[in-house]
């Protein structure tokens, strides 16, 4: 039994009492810039990289790793306490964890989301012993015409992230795509709705339009609206989620995190879209859809499991095939290199100890997180008791501080402010924005595929039918489509909407 | 009448005086305070790591901190265009020049001129680039793929980390001087052109030693690289130039200012990074991440940058981009 040897080699690794350290450095920092809204886990590994330059190559690797999950653990905390997703993959978690807070669950809705994330982690580590390598190769099979039906089926789901009116949802989706769009034409080189601003040479970014559709826009919402407040102070019950919830949340992580894993292999935004389309899933499984959006546990658990698996998920390409699947793992793999190691095929046969010592640490690091994290719960929750007029006053602060921090540069705050007012009337008017947010995700990556599969089939439409793996999405996503149609789903659709007035 | 005329020349060389030795004084106590090094990438890339090197070498030979201060965006071109507008020629604010400052200019409005606008530091370094085949395809040489292309006409693909880079413009020199027609397929960044290669998505990619690792465990093979000479890290590979082609692609970079500058606060600058740049600590971090070391002194670097922003231009009109 070679993986029990590698077990061993890990744990022999992870438990030395330096890696230990660096560990619980690596949990705290991430859970810290995790709740801080717009300082991302990227402004704060870039921080810290040069601090790892004398450590071990294992400390290094160790003490990033933490910073990442543990950001992504961190990251729902804001959300569910103030509406503000400290990371985009929480964006999903505001619309229930932010219900659930002020119904004044805010305890349990943290909870589950810390023992979700929890178990999707541990999940996440088993699957990356177990099946790393052929899922890293099937992975590549990945091409362009796969990718694109991918985000047809992405797409197709935003529809169930909706509560309110379908077409508000989906003209938000529409506004998320326009967005998509500025900068240059990756295929062209031809500048889009770029107004000959540098800045928007890259288009516009995910951090400022968080920040301000979710962020500045709650701020200027709840400035007229003092009176809400009370439903937060009064009643803040039992702290731990009840065996109630339990029951209803054990589906949700398990698919969450099955979910959550594999999407994680795949290039690019892995946590945010199976965050969400963990979200649709389980609102589609539910007996009573009606609930979500308005405080329902199970669309808190299951995203929350999901982005979290997503996260070790996301290691598989690194580790195995050298090629990161976002700029996360890249700034890892940069990492690796400088301590001279090259992450890739040869790297578990070369370094064993390096290799698996990282990932058992990533389990230690779990647990580090829930024992860290539960006393905090308590604590957290002592926020919404502060005073709006210290409260606000600080989270636009850390919007202001984070926004600038990624990229240095005051135009990506006027993009946040103007994001601010834009997500103040969409409120005001029942537009919701995570439509918007994933619809903006998914937009830019949809076009490049669409276009490349075209280019590498000279022009013919076929591909996307012949090759089994994008048939795939293609048909699932047809099934969502027609799915009203059939009377039994129909009736679930319609009780949404009835729930609203 | 002329007394006061006298009076006012007078003034004016005092003046004049003043101003030279405060200028003298500001060059002989260079550098008084900590000095901001803009890198137009996101932290963690091999560039920035590289500067992030070298910024904490100078330090030792400046007696000031180089504070690196990442400004990404618009092809690396917003940290640069940002100092040429906002920072005083003082030597306090700098910026890596990386190639797309000398390209964009011919394909969009810009707002700087790569000609007028910088006083050029040290050129420091540049890039290993390289065209790769997955291992079970079966060309074994460049030339193999290039007379497989030249009779497939339009069957060939290759991946290019985006539209204008300098792989892009390799392989279009490459495929004119041979009459090759193939397919450019742009991705989105170097890490889509490995995996697009090694998924078999498209049948060749152009990128910088991005491809390292693969080539390394067998799954990549390296046909090809773009450097003046071999690279002791793959001797077996032989370059363009040895294959009979007039070409070496390095997109060398190094450090600028905005214009004006105090030559003595130059001559300064350049001494202090040439020592950074010996230090054994950059030539190891240049060589983890493939790069070759391409010095040129503040004068040759100015010619140099002239040359860089012409040869843009003909790269430009090859690929037919040349804005209108």
């Amino acid at each position: 039994m070679d993986l029990f040897n590698y077990l061993g080699i890990g744990f022999s690794v992870a438990l030395q009492p330096e890696n230990l350290l660096y560990c619980f450095i690596g949990v705290f920092v991430g859970t810290l810039i995790g709740v801080l809204p717009g300082i991302g886990p990227v402004g704060a590994m870039s921080l810290l990289l040069p601090s790892t330059f004398k450590a071990t190559p294992e400390a290094a690797i160790i003490m990033l790793a933490g910073i990442y999950y543990g950001a992504m653990y961190g990251g729902s905390t804001t959300s569910i306490l103030v509406n503000i997703p400290g990371e985009a993959a929480s964006v999903v978690t505001c619309l229930d964890g932010y219900q659930m807070a002020r119904q004044g669950r805010a305890g349990p809705a943290l909870g589950i989301a810390a023992f979700g994330s929890f178990i999707a982690g541990t999940i996440a580590v088993l699957g990356l012993m177990l099946v790393a390598p052929p899922l890293a190769s099937f992975a590549l099979k990945f091409g362009p015409p796969e990718y694109f039906t991918l985000m047809v089926l992405g797409l197709t789901i935003l529809i169930y992230l909706a509560h309110g009116s379908m077409p508000k949802a989906l003209i938000m989706a529409g506004f998320g795509l326009v967005l998509g769009l500025v900068g240059l034409d990756t295929m062209s080189a031809l500048p889009r709705f770029t107004f000959n601003q540098m800045e928007l040479l890259d288009g516009v970014g995910l951090v400022p339009i968080v920040m301000g559709v979710f962020g500045v826009s709650e701020v200027l919402l709840n400035i007229e609206q003092i009176v809400r407040r009370d439903i937060l102070k009064t009643n803040i019950k039992g702290l731990m989620p009840t065996a109630q919830d339990w029951k209803a949340c054990n589906g949700p992580i398990a698919r969450g995190s099955i979910l959550g894993f594999f999407l994680g292999v795949l290039p690019g935004g892995g946590a945010v879209i199976s965050s969400f389309v963990s979200y649709a899933l389980e609102k589609r499984l539910s007996k009573h859809p009606e609930r979500f959006g308005k405080g329902a546990i199970e669309g808190v658990a299951g995203p929350e499991a999901a982005n979290n698996a997503a996260t070790g998920g996301a290691f598989i390409p690194l580790m195995t095939l050298g090629i990161p699947p976002n700029v996360i793992m890249a700034m890892l793999l940069g990492a690796f290199m400088i301590h001279g190691v090259t992450p890739g095929p040869l790297m578990m046969k070369q370094h064993p100890d390096l290799f698996w010592g990282v990932i058992v640490s990533m389990y230690v690091g779990n647990l580090m997180l829930l024992i860290l994290n539960l006393p905090l719960i308590s604590i957290w929750v002592q926020i919404l008791k502060v005073p709006y007029k210290v409260l606000f006053p600080l989270i636009i602060l850390f919007c202001l501080v984070g926004v600038y921090s990624v990229n240095n540069t005051v135009f990506d705050i006027y993009i946040m402010l103007i994001f601010g007012i834009i997500g103040y009337l969409m409120k005001k008017f029942d537009y919701e924005g995570a439509p918007m947010i994933l619809a903006f995700v998914l937009g830019p990556m949809m076009e490049n595929n669409l276009r490349k599969s075209l280019i590498m089939s000279q022009g013919d439409f076929s591909v996307f039918f012949t090759r089994p793996l994008a048939a795939a999405s293609l048909i699932i996503a047809l099934l969502l489509l027609l799915s009203p149609l059939i009377p039994w789903f129909s009736k679930k659709r319609a009780e949404i909407p009835k729930e609203e007035d | 009448m002329a007394k006061k005329a006298t009076k006012v020349m007078i003034w004016l060389a005092a003046l004049a005086v003043y101003a030279g030795g405060a200028l003298a004084a500001a060059a002989a106590d260079f550098p008084s305070k900590p000095i901001t090094l803009i890198v137009p990438w996101a932290a963690g890339g091999s560039t920035d790591t590289c500067m992030r090197v070298l910024a904490d070498n100078a330090n030792k030979y400046l007696g000031q901190p180089v504070v690196v201060e990442n400004k990404p965006g618009g092809g690396g071109t917003v940290g640069p265009a940002t100092m040429v507008a906002t920072a005083k020629p003082d030597g306090y604010t700098l910026s890596q020049i990386p190639m797309g400052v000398f390209r964009l200019p011919h394909t969009l409005k810009t707002t700087w001129d790569p000609l007028k606008d910088f006083t050029w530091v040290i050129q420091l370094t540049g890039y290993t680039y390289g065209i790769v085949v997955k291992s079970d395809a079966p060309w074994k040489t460049l030339k193999e793929l290039l007379d497989y292309a030249k009779a497939n006409p339009g069957k060939v693909t290759y991946a290019t980390p985006g539209v204008g880079v300098m792989q892009h413009v390799t392989m279009e020199k490459l495929a004119k001087k041979e009459g090759i027609s193939w397919i450019h397929v742009p991705q989105k960044g170097g890490i889509e052109v490995i995996s697009a290669t090694m998924g078999g998505h498209v049948m060749v990619g152009a990128e910088t030693s991005g491809w390292a690792p693969q080539v390394a465990s067998g799954d990549l093979r390296l046909l090809a690289i773009w450097t003046e000479e071999r690279s002791k890290n793959w001797p077996d590979v032989p370059t363009l130039k040895e294959l009979g082609y007039d070409i070496v692609a390095s997109s060398p970079f190094g450090i600028a200012g905005p214009k004006d500058m105090d030559p003595k606060v130059v001559a300064i600058l350049h001494d202090a990074f040439k020592k950074a740049m010996d230090e054994p600590s950059f030539q190891k971090v240049l060589n983890d991440f493939y790069m070759v070391p391409a010095y040129k002194n503040s004068k040759d670097y100015a010619d140099s940058a002239n040359e860089m922003f012409l040869e843009e231009k003909q790269n430009a009109e090859i690929l037919g981009l040349k804005k209108q």
